[in-house]
């Protein structure tokens, strides 16, 4: 690893990568001798997504081609309103969430007809207030939480039944206050990082057991410094967003070793080729440098002025200030805040 | 994208790259035809079969699946039940075969679940004894634990009386038991377990039964305590099964249990983490519904831990903070 001395020269700033990771994601598109680049064709415009927070919470928000990535995100879109991860893909709400949110980076909502993508929202919710992917049926509370995120980009919450949303979420809690996939699924983090955010655009985070979720999160630490998704799970790259964003919403990052967190993103960082991997040693990834970056920041990493990202939505904390989505923050508990 | 050992870099000779290439070129051949199929709706045994080829090279291919399935409904043999239950007995027998590459595949595990819709017969005990099989590979696997409950959900649909369905729900109820005797931090089962609790409560019976059952469930959980006091979970379990009694005498009673099992492990680890910490909790929620039984000396015990905690656990000093600080404030030392 770089010296002191050396290391603005090189780009690297207190042991974070940061040229490295840019060249990293810049050269993700170009990457077609690969069997990974096809491999993961489905999911390309989630993989655009992932590298774009990176850029910005990196510094570097220009680094993509602006017009090439509005163009492909429009043609993602299906006639039915939502948006396939990849062109002639079908429609699911986890590529229209990336697709919205990689619009609203480039301040280009505009650009698509948001009629189309607030109908097939809404027609995923069923009378229960259960929410599915697509068309097939399968129920997540991870749709219950895109949702409602996406239809708040175009001020159209009120279109579906966001009480119905809360109720579904609240059946998925369990005993340890943590929530799962659905009613009896058993608790995970990232299932916690949307059940939260749901909560939080309906404004009804007073439904959580603060207590309880807390300390159930702040034991996902590991002695790694590194957080898990469950108990006895390894510790994982991407868990630094799905535990530490819950732990943000919840007022109480303070609860986990942040500085020990940073020093395990960091160390499963790949210094030759660039990008952040799950852990320590393995290949890295455009989806675990994300959430890797993203957990360097919202955990206070200083060595470099990254960008603030809003635990909700996981995006830039400007993007969504623009979009006029950061009133959730209104909407905590006064409780929450008097510690 | 998950628990790949980075290798050295090696440049890879001309052979290697000449065999990668064609690896891509086929791959991407075969998804173009497929994706090509689709988009004009064509539904036939060969489209099909070109499906089966390209998920069993990636299995992650939810819009493959979304036309297999469509593919399925539109042959003349969907028709007819006998057929239809040929071609999906089949199709959960590749499923099978394939989602062992990639046993935590959403898509995988959704597309069983239409198949089992689907079957004019389903088979429930078999594939009760299947996710059995799998989740003894991985016992944590909550993609099998989901597909579980969605089973028995169903078996019990199809059963005629509120007998026969309870009997599945006290079966269910001894499969965790059987999970938690092999391994008593299997959280998954333990899960399973607290959906089902409160539904065996209410079949066992009068007032007098019900506390029964939730005693032998607190003796089950304080052995597991005891197996493991660093473990999160048999404490949360226990905290819940407080919540589940509702006699405010015996909430105490075992309040007063729990500090006397603490205490006894503190005996035998001084500094030993979790029973701390929950010792400090146990006093707390005591001291709120018997406030006499939480006298001064205790309630300077709590906060004496709580620094104590900032010492052993640097992980969580921030927590403990808070918690002097609220306890400081409520108790007013």
């Amino acid at each position: 690893m770089a010296t002191a001395d050396n290391q603005q020269d090189e780009g690297v700033y207190g042991g974070l990568y940061v040229d490295k990771h840019v060249a990293y994601i810049k050269s993700l598109d170009k990457r077609h001798d690969e069997m990974e680049y096809w491999m993961t064709e489905h999911l390309r415009i989630s993989g655009i997504y992932w590298g774009l927070v990176a850029l910005h919470v990196l510094g570097r928000p220009s680094a993509l081609d602006r017009d090439e990535v509005i163009g492909y995100v429009k043609r993602c879109q299906n006639a039915d309103g939502g948006f396939g991860g990849h062109e002639g893909h079908d429609s699911h709400l986890l590529y229209t969430m990336s697709a919205v949110q990689i619009l609203a980076m480039y301040d280009a909502l505009d650009q698509v007809d948001a009629a189309r993508v607030v109908s097939f929202v809404c027609g995923l919710q069923d009378e229960k207030g259960e929410v599915s992917g697509d068309v097939w049926g399968e129920k997540d509370t991870r749709f219950a939480f895109i949702s409602v995120a996406v239809l708040s980009f175009f001020g159209a919450t009120a279109r579906m039944s966001v009480a119905g949303v809360v109720a579904y979420v609240c059946r998925s809690m369990n005993y340890d206050g943590a929530f799962g996939s659905q009613p009896g699924g058993e608790s995970h983090s990232a299932q916690v990082y949307t059940c939260l955010a749901a909560l939080a655009i309906a404004g009804r985070l007073d439904a959580v057991d603060r207590d309880r979720l807390s300390s159930w999160l702040a034991e996902r630490q590991v002695r790694s410094g590194g957080l898990n998704g469950r108990p006895q799970k390894l510790e994982d790259v991407c868990y630094s967003w799905w535990v530490l964003s819950s732990l943000q919403i919840l007022q109480r990052t303070h609860w986990v070793d942040r500085r020990r967190l940073c020093e395990f993103i960091l160390s499963a960082q790949d210094a030759d080729a660039g990008g952040i991997a799950d852990r320590p040693g393995d290949v890295a990834d455009v989806y675990h440098t994300c959430f890797g970056l993203c957990g360097l920041s919202l955990a206070g990493f200083d060595e470099y002025p990254l960008g603030a990202v809003d635990p909700v939505y996981c995006m830039p904390v400007d993007v969504v200030e623009r979009a006029g989505l950061r009133s959730w923050m209104d909407k905590i508990p006064e409780s929450w805040l008097a510690q | 994208m998950h628990g790949r050992r980075r290798q050295a870099a090696k440049e890879a000779t001309v052979d290697e790259k000449e065999q990668n290439r064609q690896r891509v070129e086929k791959y991407c051949a075969l998804n173009d035809l497929v994706m090509q199929n689709k988009a004009q709706g064509v539904y036939t045994r060969e489209t099909l079969e070109a499906t089966h080829r390209l998920l069993e090279l990636n299995t992650e291919l939810h819009t493959v699946w979304n036309y297999r399935r469509e593919i399925f409904a539109n042959l003349p043999e969907w028709q007819d039940d006998e057929q239809r239950q040929a071609m999906l007995e089949k199709e959960l027998a590749f499923l099978l075969e394939i989602i062992l590459k990639n046993i935590k595949s959403y898509w995988m595990w959704y597309h069983r679940v239409w198949a089992l819709r689907s079957l004019p017969t389903p088979a429930w005990k078999g594939e009760l004894a299947l996710v059995a099989k799998l989740l003894s590979y991985d016992a944590r696997n909550y993609h099998g634990w989901d597909y579980r409950r969605f089973v028995v959900a169903r078996m019990k649909e199809s059963l005629d009386t509120d007998t026969q369905r309870d009997d599945v729900d006290a079966s269910e109820f001894a499969f965790t038991t059987d999970q938690i005797n092999k391994d008593c931090a299997n959280h998954s089962a333990w899960h399973n377990r607290s959906k089902l609790l409160p539904a065996i409560m209410q079949k066992a019976g009068g007032a007098l039964e019900q506390q029964e059952v939730l005693k032998r469930e607190f003796d089950m959980i304080l052995n597991a305590i005891y197996t493991d006091p660093d473990d999160q979970n048999g404490w949360l379990y226990y905290d819940w099964l407080l919540d589940v009694q509702k006699d405010e005498c015996e909430k105490q009673k075992l309040l007063r249990d729990k500090v006397a099992a603490i205490r006894e492990l503190l005996d035998l680890e001084e500094d030993s983490k979790r029973p701390m910490v929950e010792l400090v909790e146990t006093l707390v929620a005591l001291e709120k519904i018997a406030p006499h039984l939480v006298d001064d000396e205790r309630k300077k015990e709590c906060l004496a831990t709580l620094e104590r905690l900032e010492q052993i656990d640097t992980y969580h000093v921030g927590k403990y903070r808070d918690m002097s600080k609220s306890l400081s404030m409520r108790w007013g030392l």
